[in-house]
């Protein structure tokens, strides 16, 4: 019977047990190889697939586990090689008697972001496993052991782009239910199902007694069989042995049985014993066929948000009408939204949408850039805000979770374009009611439209849930009545569809004074005729407190909780004032102050006193008579000892929130930027420690130097490259490992072989200068005021 | 056994952020111990560990199999007859709060990562501690790691591997030798039967012994 067959069968599928333990006790040496048992022990390796066929598995995992190309390197071996060895092996044990699986365990290098392994890498050293195990003849594939979600996705997706396997996947969690990166049961549920994975599950981990919870959070999550391969018990600390013996574990696995588990194993210090006396606990259980329904939700790698409330998604990511991201988004200044990610999910937001499509800039490049960046620092599931299918698909690829893609519309073309992308990824996706004859002002035509969408996300096998709708929001001042039909079709999409809705909610009052007044009300009315997915501008607090309202009014938020929590000890003023929060226009002002500000470090304060100059004095004057003195005094207090670092850092950063403030006053006026050069700063190849690269940023951006960052891991070539596009005159280098100096000299010797006209400057803990100038660089800074003197020199200013 | 660090040396924080706790103004001692208070929060300390027997040969020590190359470390497990290889991770929490500090803020990216350096220390003073008291009557040179003197950095992986710690306690070597998460530590903990002659742990075994600005301003770190 094939695995999908067996699937359908009522009754337990039974599974294999330890593998590594069963080697080991046949006498696998220290320091031995497991990987090649298939090659140098087949006798072992076949009596141990025989014992478990014979205790009763159903299927057995081949010992490929560990067979890809980064564990095999130092073996001699290839992955060809070793998989189709260990397959064929497994079949000739199993004789037809068992299901063969192609198991691919952990590739044993971190991914982006924690590790530095691309995930295209990952997708492509699974892609040799698969390849050579499904020619070999494996009948499925099981990623297992998995403690990262995003390289059980690099995984899941070399086996469904490379093959026709059916899948299985399962990750190891401790006891506080996630996976040692961080990963829950509920994320990787709703992210695997909606890639297309045929069973899910837990393995390794902890002992048969520790799944219940687990387990039970699965089935929340996922409609798929569930899988439990646990180890026999919690590890001996420092020995080798487990705590649960064969009668003990099959009795805790058999209760699982009640949960709905469908397929039983072992992992590690289980034995054909273990196997055999759980399918004899199991024999005569019925396994409990629990309808599963799962709600609607989002969820980053880490962390789920059920769409069971209004859930709000911060709009700001987005460069439609802000100067300052746009600049960003042409100098490939990522902080900058990572800064604006930040500070919507400091001020409530749950979902993050995701918008940097500008006309000059490459915009499927940008969206897994920004993409691969912002799941590095928050939690937040995105919403991929694009049309182009070549930039969704891009960081749908790279994207550890379940995102959402905004979005389609009712046009053939434009379903056909995304929706086959949105099931492939397993994303939700936010359906626009118009198409190509525009918004359409009734409520029945619109509702005509969100029906299109839905059938045809259904018939592409999207889930209904994971179908919201978005009836646009058109500007109150030019179509009045277009703010009723709007609500209307709000609580129809909701009462009669029961789909998820979406509204970006702040274009009603465009045109209009007192914006936030009509904004906020509005959002009231639509929550009530049943918005759950409002996008706002978070840091608005007259948006907050409007949702924090709803759910205190409606009863969602018990007890009144969250809303004393956010206002409990605060005087909420109701008057509502148009415009973004400017600095309080505070007494005292003069060029002192900001200089003091910039020397004490205060951050806040610095920005509100630039503003404040600048009423009065003209940008370049501050920044050269005040700031730039200002930063000096800091650099020569350092030098002397009277201030250290982190002083140092703070001043920077209170100039860079007055720079700020400049650079916004200077934008748009040719001629005078306050660039006074630009500096390209990388951390090697191989390296990943760049703070101090990021202080020597941060210092020399206020000193006025445009700095392209080019991040840690860089490789030679893209510094070179960089150097030359931007036209930088001087590169910053830096290495913290005597293991990664060897790049550091690679890359200067690159940028010599290819004659780019910059010089060089090194830093780093184990650098001193003379090695600096063994390989070849022009200058060595101590620390990251030396830099900003290097950069004068090199400058002249 | 679990690791847990309840709170931190805050003069050690600030020192590793290069200021002298007796220098420190009000607002940088408060930017370390928020900056502690956080980290702690963030860490989820794992360890493993396993004794091997020692061989001493002429290129090395070998431990169960493993040459371990140069006179370093050789010179330092002279009179043991065991040693505890062990390794320690604070999990990938620490480094993504760094992370997010990072685009925000430097100063309070600086102060979380030397929090984490001290905390690192920290766990690693508890676990040799922990495998101290388990071989009651033997003595112990301090815990050695791959950097430190002449031995290498390329053996952080057949350490880990040795270990199984990539399954145990989610640690992992990328091909530059840096253990992922980053704040993690492998160190060899000498066995000795005898009394042996105690060394203090010195500059002289430091990895940042030549770039070291506390030891060219002719200070010291005062890590141990």
């Amino acid at each position: 019977m094939e695995f999908r067959e067996l699937l359908k069968a009522p009754g337990p599928i039974l599974l294999d047990g330890g593998m590594g333990s069963m080697l080991q006790a046949k006498g696998l040496a220290l320091g031995e190889y497991p990987e090649l048992a298939a090659l140098e022990h087949p006798d072992w390796l076949k009596k141990i697939h025989r014992a478990y066929v014979e205790a009763g598995s159903q299927i057995i995992y081949a010992n490929t586990f560990g067979a890809n190309r980064e564990k095999l390197r130092r073996t001699g071996r290839t992955v060809a090689e070793v998989v189709s060895a260990s397959v064929a092996l497994a079949r000739e044990a199993a004789e037809g008697k068992a299901l063969v699986a192609l198991d691919l365990g952990p590739i044993g290098q971190l991914l982006e972001p924690t590790g530095i392994l691309k995930f295209e890498d990952a997708v492509d050293i699974f892609e040799e496993m698969v390849t050579a195990g499904a020619a070999a003849g494996a009948d499925l594939a099981v990623i297992e052991t998995m403690t990262d979600l995003q390289e059980v996705r690099a995984a899941l997706l070399a086996v469904k782009e490379n093959s026709d396997l059916p899948v299985m996947a399962t990750m190891s969690y401790e006891e506080r239910g996630r996976t040692f990166l961080g990963c829950d049961p509920a994320s990787a549920a709703l992210t695997l199902e909606g890639m297309g994975a045929d069973a899910v599950g837990v393995n390794c981990s902890l002992g048969p007694r520790e799944m219940p919870p687990l387990v039970e959070e699965l089935t929340r999550w996922t409609t798929l069989p569930i899988a439990v391969k646990p180890n026999a018990g919690l590890p001996d600390p420092g020995g080798a042995g487990y705590d649960i013996t064969a009668e003990e574990f099959a009795a805790s696995m058999a209760r699982l049985a009640d949960l709905g588990v469908k397929l039983y194993g072992g992992c590690c210090g289980t034995t054909p014993e273990y196997i055999a006396r759980m399918k004899a606990e199991l024999e005569g259980r019925t396994i409990r066929d629990i309808p599963r329904q799962v709600p609607a939700a989002v969820c980053s790698g880490t962390c789920t948000v059920p769409i069971d409330r209004v859930r709000v998604i911060g709009e700001r990511i987005n460069p439609t009408g802000k100067k300052a991201m746009k600049e960003a988004l042409r100098k490939g200044d990522v902080d900058y939204m990572l800064n604006q990610a930040l500070a919507q999910t400091g001020a409530g937001a749950d979902i993050l949408d995701v918008n940097v499509g500008l006309p000059e800039i490459d915009e499927a490049d940008m969206m897994v850039r920004v993409v691969k960046a912002l799941q590095g620092v928050t939690d937040a599931p995105l919403q991929l805000d694009s049309t182009d299918p070549k930039a969704l698909e891009g960081a749908l690829r790279v994207y550890c979770g379940k995102v959402i893609v905004n979005s389609v519309n009712g046009d053939e073309e434009s379903m056909e374009a995304i929706l086959p992308l949105v099931k492939k990824y397993g994303a939700a996706v936010v359906g626009l009611t118009l198409d190509r004859k525009g918004i359409p002002k009734s409520t029945e035509e619109r509702m005509v439209i969100a029906r299109r969408i839905l059938d045809k996300a259904l018939s592409y096998g999207i889930r209904r849930e994971d179908v919201y709708i978005d009836c646009l929001t058109l500007t109150v001042s030019a179509e009045q009545a277009g703010a009723a039909q709007t609500l209307e079709a709000l609580r129809r999409v909701h009462g009669e569809l029961g789909l998820k809705t979406v509204l970006g909610v702040s274009n009603i009052s465009f045109g209009l004074p007192a914006r936030p007044l009509v904004n906020q009300n509005f959002l009231t009315m639509a929550m009530t005729c049943g918005l759950d997915l409002p996008i706002i501008n978070p840091n608005l607090e007259s948006m907050m407190a409007a949702v924090r309202s709803y759910h205190l009014l409606m009863n969602i938020d018990r007890d009144a909780r969250e809303f004393i929590a956010a206002y409990g000890d605060a005087q909420v003023s109701t008057t509502i004032t148009a415009g973004t929060s400017s600095a309080p226009a505070a007494a005292g002002t003069g060029e002192r102050d900001l200089g003091k500000l910039v020397e004490a470090g205060l951050k806040s304060e610095a920005g509100q006193a630039a503003r404040r100059l600048l009423a009065e004095r003209e940008p370049m004057d501050v920044v050269d008579n005040i700031l730039i003195p200002a930063l000096d005094r800091v650099g020569a207090d350092f030098e002397s000892g009277r201030v250290f670092l982190p002083q140092l850092i703070q001043s920077a950063g209170a100039a860079q929130a007055a720079f700020e403030v400049i650079r916004e006053t200077l934008s748009g006026q040719p001629g005078r930027e306050t660039d006074k050069g630009t500096i390209v700063l990388a951390t090697v190849k191989g390296d990943i420690h760049d703070i101090g690269k990021n202080i020597v940023k941060v210092l020399l951006e206020n000193y006025g130097y445009t700095v392209i960052d080019l991040g840690k891991d860089v490789d030679p070539a893209a510094v070179v490259e960089a150097a030359r596009k931007h036209g930088a005159a001087l590169v910053g280098l830096s290495a913290l490992m005597t293991t990664t100096l060897k790049s550091m000299e690679e890359t200067i010797a690159l940028l010599h072989r290819e004659q780019v006209p910059c010089k060089t400057v090194v830093g780093g803990a184990v650098l001193t200068p003379e090695y600096a100038a063994q390989i070849g660089a022009d200058f060595y800074a101590k620390d990251a005021k030396e830099s900003v003197d290097v950069a004068r020199r090199v400058f002249g200013k | 056994m679990p690791i847990t660090i309840t709170q931190l040396n805050i003069d050690e924080v600030l020192r590793y952020m290069g200021c002298p706790p007796d220098k420190a103004d009000a607002a940088t001692r408060a930017l370390a111990e928020e900056s502690a208070g956080q980290m702690l929060r963030a860490v989820t300390p794992r360890w493993t560990w396993r004794v091997f027997d020692l061989a001493f040969e002429p290129e090395g020590v070998r431990m169960g199999g493993l040459l371990l190359p140069g006179q370093d470390l050789k010179d330092h497990l002279r009179g043991c007859e065991r040693a505890a290889l062990f390794c320690a991770t604070l999990g990938s929490g620490a480094d993504a709060l760094i992370r997010r500090a990072e685009s925000v803020d430097m100063a309070r990216a600086l102060a979380l990562d030397c929090a984490a350096a001290a905390a690192v220390e920290a766990v690693c003073d508890q676990i040799e501690g922990e495998l101290q008291a388990m071989f009651p009557g033997c003595s112990f040179p301090f815990r050695f790691s791959p950097g430190y003197g002449d031995l290498p950095l390329t053996l952080q992986g057949d350490l880990l591997a040795a270990l199984d710690a990539p399954r145990r306690v989610g640690l992992t070597a990328s091909a530059s030798n840096i253990l992922l998460p980053r704040k993690s530590v492998t160190a060899i903990l000498g066995i000795s039967r005898n009394q042996i002659e105690k060394h203090i742990r010195s500059c002289l075994g430091c990895p940042a012994h030549d770039g070291c600005q506390y030891r060219k301003s002719g200070g010291h770190c005062g890590i141990s």
